[in-house]
C-alpha cells in the first residue's frame, strides 16, 4: 500500500557507485557447487549410495547447524546463500564413503560452529571450517574416519598410506591417470584430483577465485616434492605423485583460498600458497598421518596475519 | 544482471548535440554566492545574477542567467528563472539586452584575466599560477564521453583554452593525459598516454601518470570539460551560459540550470518508477531525488540506472574476500576500513591510512557482499574531518 501511495514518478535513490560487477556471494557460491559437481559424481560413481549418503546428511547438518546458530544469535538465516552447504559439502569431501551417518552429522555441525559461528559468521573466522571440522574428527574418532579402516570393503589401496607404511615401492605400480580419476581406495571427494582440478579452473575461468593462492600452493607442493625427490628417489615420491593424490586438488581451489582465512594482498597470497604447498609435503613426509593436508591449511592459515604484513605503500603515504 | 564495462575510451562517431532551449531554469548557486537579483526582476542571458563577493582572482565564478525571463525565486541552492509574463494589451514585449562580448579580453594577462575569467562564470580556483599542469584528457567515468568528445569535436575551443591559460597563469609545464589509442595533441602540451580503464582516469592517478609523483603539491589538474569551459568563454568573449553533459550515447549543450526531468524527456531517456537518476558518472555520481534539479555547470553526465540491473546494496556483513583490497588504487584495505566504521571505531581508521582513499569507488563496485562501502569511507572522513575541525577551533580558543 505505501507503494501505491508513493507519486507516479518516485525514483529510486541509492548512493554511488550506481553499477557492481554483479559478482555476489550467492553467485560465488553457487559456482562453487558447480565446480563440486564432477567431483561428487565421480565419487557417486565410485562409492555408490554410501558416497550420496554422507554428501547428503553433511549438507543438511551444515544447514541446519548454521540456522540454529542463527536463531540463538538472533540473526536473519543466510541458508539461502549456500555458504553452509557448501562449508559442509567440502568437509564431507575429506572423509571416507563409509563413515556411518550420526558422524558425519556431528562433523559437519561442529564445521559450522566452530569452523565459523563462534567466530560471528561466514567470512568471520581466521581459519578454513571445513579443515576444522575434519582436524577434530581426525583427533575425536581416528577410527571412524580412517580412510583403509572404513573401506576395508574395495579392494584397492590408498596411495598415501601405502607411501607412508610400505615406502615408494607400494606405490609404484599405481599410475598417473588412475591417481586423477580417483581410483584409488581415498576421501570421497579429495581423491578426485582431475575432477577438482575441472572445477578450480572453472570457478578461475568464472573470475569467482583468484589463481594466486590455487597455483602458487601447486607449485609450492611440486617444488618441494621434487627437492626430496632429488634428496633421494627412492625415499620420496616424485612430485606428480604428490600433486595428484590426497586432498592436493581440493586445498589447492577449495581449502586454502577460503576468504576469511587467507591474506588479501599479492605478494602475500603468493607466499602463502607457497608456504602451504611446503607445509603439506612436510607434514606427508614426517607427520604421524598420511595425509594430513588439513593440519597444512590451518597451518598456513595461522601464517595468514604475518603474510598480511607484507603490504603495499599506501598512494601518496610517505 | 549485467557485466559493465570499467574501459572509459570509446570511438567518437557522434558530433555535439544541442538540447532544446529550456523555458524555465534552475540555476545551482553556492552558499557563498550573493544574489544580485530580485524576484520579478527581468534579466537576459548572460546577465549576472549572484557574485562572489571575494575579490581575489582566484575562486568560485559569478553566476549568470542562461536564457531570457523573469526570477521566479532565489532559493539557497539556485535561482529560478521562469518565461517573463505575457505582455498585456497594448504594451510593447520586454526587450532582453544581453551583454556584449569583451572584446578586448586578449589584452587582459595574469591575475587580471584570471578575474576577469572568474567574473565571466569560470571556476578559477584551480588556475594557480607558476605550477604544472596537468590536463586530464581521459573521459572521467565509464560511459562518460564527453572528454574525447570535446577533445574530436571542439579541438580549436580546447586550444583557445590552453592559450588563455597560459597567459593567465603561465604554467611551468602542461600535461595533456589521453587514452591510449588515442592520437591527439594540443598546442603546446606534452601529451602522456595512460590506460583508459577505471579507475586510472581519476585525477590524481593521471597526476602520478603524467608527473611520476603521488599526490605533488605543486601541480594543477583540470578536466577536458574545465578547458573547454575556459575556451568558450574565450572565443565567444561571452559569459558562460551551459553545460556539456553526456546523456546516453549522446553528448549535449545544455543551457545551465536546464532541470534534468527536461533533458531526460528531450533526450528520450527513460526515467520514473523503478530508474535511479544521478548527476555525473556511475561511479561517484550524485544521486537525484527530484528531477528538477537543473544541470550544473561542470556536470559531465546524467547517469539513469534501471533499478534491479545490478544486485542490491545491503547492510551486509563483510567476508574477508579481499576483492576490494586487490580493486583499490590507494592500496588500502578498504573492507577492514569499513568494518572499523561499522562498529563505530572511526578513529582507528586513521592509523591505516583513510587519508588515502581516492574516493572511486572501485570497492564498493566490486564487494560481492554488496556492501555500501564508499558511504563507510566517505562517513569516517567526514566524521575524522569534524573531530579536526572541533579540535583546531578548541586549540583557537585556548
Ligand atoms: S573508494 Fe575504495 S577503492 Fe577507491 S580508493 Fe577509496 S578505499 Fe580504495
Ligand atoms: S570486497 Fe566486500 S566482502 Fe570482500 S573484503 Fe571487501 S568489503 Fe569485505
Amino acid at each position: 500500500m505505501a507503494q501505491a501511495a508513493l507519486p507516479k514518478s518516485s525514483l529510486t535513490v541509492t548512493s554511488a557507485p550506481f553499477w557492481h560487477c554483479g559478482r555476489t556471494l550467492k553467485g560465488m557460491m553457487t559456482d562453487t557447487l558447480i565446480a563440486l559437481t564432477p567431483a561428487m559424481a565421480m565419487a557417486v560413481y565410485q562409492y555408490g549410495y554410501h558416497a550420496v549418503e554422507v554428501l547428503a546428511w553433511a549438507g543438511l547438518a551444515a544447514v541446519l547447524a548454521e540456522a540454529l546458530a542463527q536463531k540463538i544469535m538472533a540473526r536473519e538465516y543466510t541458508a539461502d546463500d549456500y555458504t553452509a552447504l557448501v562449508g559442509g559439502l567440502l568437509f564431507a569431501f575429506m572423509l571416507p564413503a563409509t563413515t556411518p551417518g550420526w558422524l558425519v552429522c556431528i562433523g559437519s555441525a561442529l564445521t559450522i560452529l566452530l569452523g565459523r559461528m563462534v567466530f560471528g559468521g561466514y567470512g568471520m573466522s581466521p581459519v578454513c571450517a571445513p579443515a576444522v571440522g575434519w582436524c577434530v574428527m581426525t583427533i575425536s574418532w581416528p577410527d571412524l574416519i580412517d580412510i583403509n579402516g572404513m573401506l576395508l570393503n574395495w579392494d584397492l589401496v590408498h596411495p598415501l598410506s601405502e607411501l607412508k607404511y610400505f615406502g615408494l615401492e607400494a606405490v609404484a605400480g599405481l599410475s598417473l591417470p588412475s591417481l586423477m580419476l580417483g581410483q584409488n581406495l581415498g576421501a570421497l571427494g579429495a581423491e578426485q584430483s582431475l575432477m577438482l582440478l575441472l572445477g578450480g579452473a572453472y570457478l578461475i575461468a568464472r573470475k569467482q577465485l583468484r589463481w594466486y593462492i590455487p597455483v602458487s600452493f601447486l607449485l609450492g607442493v611440486f617444488l618441494t616434492a621434487q627437492l626430496y625427490h632429488l634428496i633421494d628417489p627412492q625415499r620420496y615420491a616424485p612430485p606428480l605423485f604428490h600433486l595428484f593424490t590426497g586432498g592436493t586438488m581440493l586445498a589447492a581451489f577449495f581449502l586454502m583460498p577460503y576468504p576469511s582465512a587467507s591474506p588479501v594482498w599479492r605478494t602475500a597470497m603468493l607466499l602463502y600458497g607457497l608456504f602451504g604447498g611446503a607445509v603439506l609435503i612436510i607434514i606427508r613426509t614426517y607427520g604421524i598421518y598420511p595425509d594430513g593436508m588439513a593440519f597444512a591449511v590451518l597451518l598456513a592459515n595461522m601464517f595468514t596475519p604475518l603474510f598480511d604484513l607484507i603490504q603495499p605503500k599506501p598512494f601518496g603515504g610517505r | 544482471m549485467m557485466k559493465p564495462q570499467l574501459h572509459t575510451s570509446v570511438e567518437i562517431k557522434d558530433t555535439l548535440r544541442e538540447a532544446p532551449l529550456p523555458s524555465l531554469v534552475r540555476i545551482p548557486i553556492e552558499p557563498l554566492h550573493k544574489p544580485v537579483v530580485k524576484k520579478k526582476q527581468l534579466v537576459s542571458c548572460g546577465q549576472v545574477i549572484a557574485e562572489n563577493p571575494a575579490k581575489g582572482p582566484h575562486g568560485t565564478g559569478y553566476v549568470h542567467a542562461t536564457i531570457d525571463g523573469m526570477v521566479e525565486d532565489i532559493l539557497p541552492q539556485a535561482i529560478v528563472i521562469g518565461p517573463p509574463p505575457a505582455p498585456k494589451e497594448g504594451e510593447e514585449p520586454p526587450v532582453f539586452e544581453r551583454p556584449e562580448p569583451m572584446a578586448d579580453i586578449d589584452t587582459y594577462k595574469g591575475e587580471a584575466l584570471c578575474r576577469l575569467l572568474l567574473e565571466l562564470g569560470i571556476d578559477t580556483g584551480k588556475f594557480r599560477p607558476s605550477r604544472t599542469l596537468v590536463i586530464n584528457g581521459l573521459n572521467p567515468e565509464p560511459g562518460v564521453i564527453v572528454s574525447e568528445l570535446l577533445l574530436k569535436e571542439a579541438k580549436p575551443i580546447l586550444e583557445r583554452g590552453v592559450e588563455l591559460l597560459e597567459r593567465a597563469i603561465r604554467p611551468a609545464t602542461v600535461y595533456l593525459v589521453v587514452a591510449e589509442d588515442k592520437k591527439t595533441s594540443l598546442y603546446s602540451c606534452t601529451v602522456v598516454t595512460s590506460t583508459d580503464r577505471y579507475p586510472h582516469t581519476i585525477d590524481p592517478l593521471v597526476v602520478h601518470k603524467a608527473t611520476g609523483a603521488e599526490r605533488p603539491d605543486d601541480v594543477d589538474v583540470i578536466s577536458i570539460s574545465d578547458l573547454y569551459r575556459v575556451g568558450r568563454v574565450g572565443q565567444t568573449k561571452l559569459p558562460l551560459v551551459e553545460a556539456i553533459v553526456t546523456v546516453g550515447d549522446g553528448v549535449y549543450r545544455v543551457a545551465t540550470g536546464m532541470p534534468v526531468r527536461e533533458l531526460l524527456d528531450a533526450t528520450d531517456t527513460p526515467h520514473g518508477k523503478g530508474w535511479q537518476v544521478a548527476l555525473d558518472g556511475p561511479m561517484r555520481g550524485e544521486p537525484l531525488c527530484d528531477l528538477s534539479v537543473g544541470v550544473p555547470e561542470n556536470c559531465t553526465a546524467i547517469t539513469v540506472v534501471q533499478e534491479g540491473l545490478f544486485p542490491q546494496v545491503g547492510p551486509n556483513p563483510c567476508f574477508n574476500c579481499g576483492e576490494c583490497v586487490l580493486a583499490c588504487p590507494a592500496g588500502i584495505q578498504p573492507g577492514m576500513l569499513s568494518r572499523f566504521v561499522e562498529f563505530d571505531l572511526v578513529e582507528e581508521t586513521r592509523s591505516r591510512h583513510i587519508a588515502a582513499c581516492l574516493d572511486c569507488g572501485m570497492c564498493a563496485y566490486v564487494c560481492p557482499a554488496n556492501r555500501p562501502m564508499l558511504q563507510y569511507l566517505r562517513l569516517a572522513k567526514q566524521q575524522l574531518a569534524a573531530k579536526d575541525a572541533q579540535l583546531a577551533e578548541c586549540r583557537l580558543s585556548d
